[in-house]
């Protein structure tokens, strides 16, 4: 009997009061912070008589240490950091910078070099650097302002009052498998804020109980999302310089699928250039449900470009996180009466340069101009929030994702039509043949088993389980185990599945259960059992997951929520 | 009358919780900053032999609260009687140590008071004629200073560790005991005291075995667990399994080997339908034989196994189970 993780009602629970509660601390939580900090700092030097304090202002991270959950690629266009800490770059750890670039077009066993880097690709004077450690960096700054983050601590619901949002609950910690309070069990926290700020990352659990509350995304495009799956790898020094940059589209995906790799060289210990971060993003529009991300990349890995790279070298890290690229048409309102939406769980990404962290950046950094209004004033309705959503809009943000704003939707019908889109796109300004493309969610592309071909087709190479040899290529609960994630085992499932009936009776049948595929850590496997009428009955493993949150985004019937665990629990992405 | 403060310390079967000690440090200290007068009480019956020895230290009175009706400690009878001493004697400040069985009966004595308690301080503050309990939140990232604004008696418990106990300053001479009794009706006490409860045994300690017989999903149903079992007996191993096993309740939790269980190195490890996962290898790895015994001959067990038996294990455990008891009985 599977008991999952929901909000325990009629205790007790300590409430504490906050000025700004920030949710989540990845590059746009810390930038946010920061800023903040920056703009109260010279506020209080200016005005002696009116001293605003930090001691409120909190940012809750459910990662036992800063930047343990953050995984990019990662390339950083450095403009908003230059912003935020002019000379930045002295201190920062970034691994290279940009030297060198190539896109190419695979098939199985050839390679084409696009006779020139496409302009958004092209990413000469943009820093390679683990997100990881640039997070913990980063949060190593807040912490020196005063500011608390409590690490550990996931916001696991939003307060409200009427139409406005007044606060975070966090976690309850010691609640186990069953439901039942353990004997260290601690209730959740109320923090009642006067400025709520989302900052969770893609497919945020709180942006979304928020954007269903107050049916936020009614006039947006339904958000759509890929899955990075990426592995760090340690290789013989010399095959691929710090700072160059390899795209590739095309192989293993067919024309059919949305996504491609990327493959960046870094630094590793002593500065060596032996360090490769590669990945592939997987479009979660795909047709057909057997098909499994983690196996894309291990068959990209098999390519001859990549394999030469790679062999004799030695897998290090894996993880995987998913990413909105929807585009400007699929970013709901960002600002409303006590909360902001920040980053990622904005959908601030650009989809054509692949690179959403230089927005996170921008978009905290506005909303912390728009919270130090609010404390001034002491107002933080959406009269005043919504000077976010202006500056967002009047900001070079929007001057970038406009020109790209139907970029993703070119692509539903393929390969094809998308570089057709694209180019026309290119020419207008990003308006393509018309102003606004529509865009289809993307667990509505998926097909049942019966509309498709029951040998896969020409995608059989991307379905099902990869097996791996162990040296280049890998199963998927051996590229799991190089997460290093780990939870508590005796809490509820925090994979909360409304209607276990409809896996164990409708999507067996329909889908072919492709929780089992879509998943890049092995939660979710269909068991036998004879009491089942397929025999076939779900069971989870919900402390492998990564928080990537792909089953929340990608599950055919939208039965699937993801909520954080127990604070603390999840990857370890330390250099990723 | 002067304010006072009433440090209850805590007794069980006779014996002194040593925790108590620190409760006087903390209340020796409180009244040093406050003024107040420091005063002891011990409950429970012979509680007059405790009181003399806690006299000894710098209190000025020790109350002996007895009755046959506290022994032995049930929360409504505690709460009954600390509640009759402090009516009778109205101290200010209620001190005791945040032990389980304050966090027991100090709740419903301090809503039969109507008052609350502020628990698990690690130190207090005398501001400028305020007391203030410091007490933390979010798992020690912050500590909150917080104070009473309701009537005395106030209520607070201080975490253990907070004060030193060895640094309770001893009187200039013994305090005197002044023995309470307290008359406790039949129907006060509603709990029916069942026996102590005795810390869990000793988790089962795998990494001492010798020999150890694994099981894992390829046993497929619980009641197969018994012919593994039935061979760990033969062979004089214990019992283990990988994660599946334990996740459906089949074995307990400290019988799991693995990234998220024990880490083991016998001298025999016999893996029974174990696929061999990187997250069970990296805890059993270290064994110096491994026998696996598997149906898939490609499944990774097979990789780091010293004897590979490529089979079902229902076919092959019986008869190994029976080679075994053979060749103990010619042994």
């Amino acid at each position: 009997m599977l008991i999952f993780r929901e909000p325990i009602e009629g205790i007790e629970r300590p409430q504490m009061p906050a000025d700004v509660v920030i949710v989540g601390g990845g590059p746009a939580g810390m930038a946010c912070a920061l800023r903040l900090s920056q703009l109260i700092d010279a506020h209080n030097a200016a005005h002696p008589e009116s001293q605003l304090s930090k001691e409120n202002i909190y940012v809750l991270e459910k990662a036992r240490e800063i930047g343990q959950h953050c995984l990019s690629g990662a390339l950083l266009d450095p403009r908003s950091m230059r912003e935020l800490l002019p000379g930045f770059e002295a201190e920062a750890p970034l691994d290279a910078e940009v030297a060198k670039e190539a896109v190419y077009f695979l098939t199985k066993k050839s390679k084409f070099k696009l006779p020139i880097t496409p302009p958004p690709l092209r990413d000469h004077g943009n820093y390679v650097i683990s997100l990881n450690r640039f997070v913990k960096w980063l949060g190593g700054k807040v912490e020196e302002t005063g500011i608390t983050i409590f690490t550990g601590f996931a916001g696991s619901e939003l307060l409200f009052e009427g139409d406005r949002v007044t606060g975070v609950r966090t976690d309850d910690k010691g609640v186990d498998k069953e439901g039942q309070q353990k004997s260290n069990f601690e209730p959740g926290y109320d923090l009642n804020a006067k400025v709520v700020i989302l900052a969770e990352g893609p497919r945020g659990s709180l942006t979304k109980q928020l954007v269903s509350k107050f049916d936020l995304a009614r006039d947006a495009n339904p958000q759509t999302y890929g899955v990075g799956v990426k592995e760090l790898w340690e290789v013989p020094s010399g095959r691929i310089a710090a700072g160059e940059v390899i795209y590739t589209m095309g192989w293993p995906l067919t024309a059919k699928e949305y996504g491609g790799a990327w493959i960046y060289g870094s630094k590793g210990e002593g500065g060596k250039d032996n360090i490769v971060s590669l990945g592939f993003v997987t479009g979660l529009d795909y047709a057909d449900p057997r098909l499994d991300p983690q196996r894309v990349l291990q068959e990209f890995k098999q390519h001859p470009l990549v394999a030469k790279l790679l062999a004799g070298g030695k897998m290090i890290r894996y993880g995987a996180k998913s990413m909105p690229y929807g585009g400007w048409w699929a970013i709901p309102p960002v600002a409303g009466n006590g909360w902001m939406i920040l980053g990622d769980s904005a959908g601030f990404l650009n989809s054509a340069r692949l690179k959403g962290i230089h927005l996170a950046i921008k978009s905290g950094m506005l909303a912390a101009e728009t919270a130090f209004d609010a404390l001034k004033k002491d107002d933080s309705s959406a009269a005043t929030l919504g000077e976010y959503q202006k500056k967002v809009e009047s900001s070079w943000i929007k001057d970038e994702l406009w020109k790209v704003r139907n970029m993703h939707q070119g692509f539903e019908h393929g390969f094809y039509a998308g570089m057709f889109h694209t180019g026309l796109q290119m020419i207008t300004g990003g308006r393509g043949v018309r102003n606004r493309y529509p865009a289809k969610a993307g667990h509505e592309h998926m097909h049942k088993l019966a509309e498709l071909p029951a040998d896969g087709g020409a995608e059989s190479h991307l379905l099902g389980p990869a097996k791996g040899d162990g040296k280049l290529t890998f199963d998927k609960l051996t590229d799991l185990y190089h997460s290093g994630t780990k939870h508590e085992e005796d809490q509820p499932s925090h994979l909360v599945i409304d209607d276990t009936n409809i896996c164990n009776t409708r999507c067996v049948k329909e889908f072919g259960s492709p929780c089992q595929n879509f998943c890049p850590a092995n939660v979710y496997e269909m068991v036998d059992d004879v009491s089942q009428p397929n025999g076939k009955r779900i069971s989870l493993n919900p402390s492998n997951c990564v928080h990537c949150k792909t089953c929340d985004i990608a599950d055919p019937y939208q039965i699937i929520t993801w909520v954080p665990p127990e604070g603390g629990g999840g990857p370890n992405y330390d250099g990723m | 009358m002067p304010d006072t403060i009433l440090v209850v310390v805590e007794q069980r079967e006779g014996k002194l919780n040593r925790v108590s000690w620190e409760t006087i440090t903390a209340g020796q200290a409180i009244a040093s900053a406050t003024g107040w007068i420091l005063e002891a009480s011990v409950v429970g019956s012979g509680a007059a032999a405790l009181a003399a020895e806690v006299a000894a230290k710098k209190v000025a009175k020790v109350y002996a609260v007895e009755s046959p009706k506290l022994e032995p400690y049930t929360p409504d009878a505690f709460a009954f009687a600390l509640k009759q001493l402090i009516s009778a004697k109205q101290p200010k400040l209620v001190l005791m140590p945040h032990t389980y069985q304050v966090r027991d009966f100090v709740p419903k004595l301090a809503t039969a008071m109507g008052r609350t308690v502020i628990s698990d301080c690690i130190g207090f503050k005398y501001e400028s004629g305020k007391l203030v309990f410091t007490r933390q939140m979010f798992q020690g990232k912050l500590a909150a200073d917080v104070s009473f604004n309701s009537e005395a008696p106030w209520f607070a418990t201080f975490q253990n560790g907070a004060f030193r106990g060895d640094k309770a300053e001893v009187g200039a001479s013994a305090a005197p005991v002044e023995t309470v009794t307290v008359d406790i009706a039949d129907n006060v006490i509603r709990n029916k005291p069942q026996e102590v409860f005795k810390e869990a045994k000793q988790a089962v300690d795998l990494t001492q075995a010798e020999i150890i017989v694994s099981v894992g999903r390829g046993i497929k149903e619980q009641k197969n667990i018994e012919i593994a079992r039935q061979l760990a007996d033969a062979l004089g191993a214990d019992l283990a399994a990988s994660r599946p096993i334990c996740d459906n309740g089949w074995l307990p939790m400290d019988r799991q080997i693995g990234s998220s269980g024990q880490t083991v190195a016998p001298k025999l490890y016999l893996a029974l339908g174990i696929s061999g996962a990187i997250q069970h290898i990296v805890g059993m790895k270290g064994s110096r034989t491994i026998i696996a015994v598997n149906k898939d001959s490609e499944a990774p067990i097979f990789e780091i196994a010293d004897y590979a038996i490529v089979g079902n294990l229902f076919d092959i455990v019986p008869p190994l189970i029976e080679e075994v008891k053979r060749a103990k009985v010619g042994s």
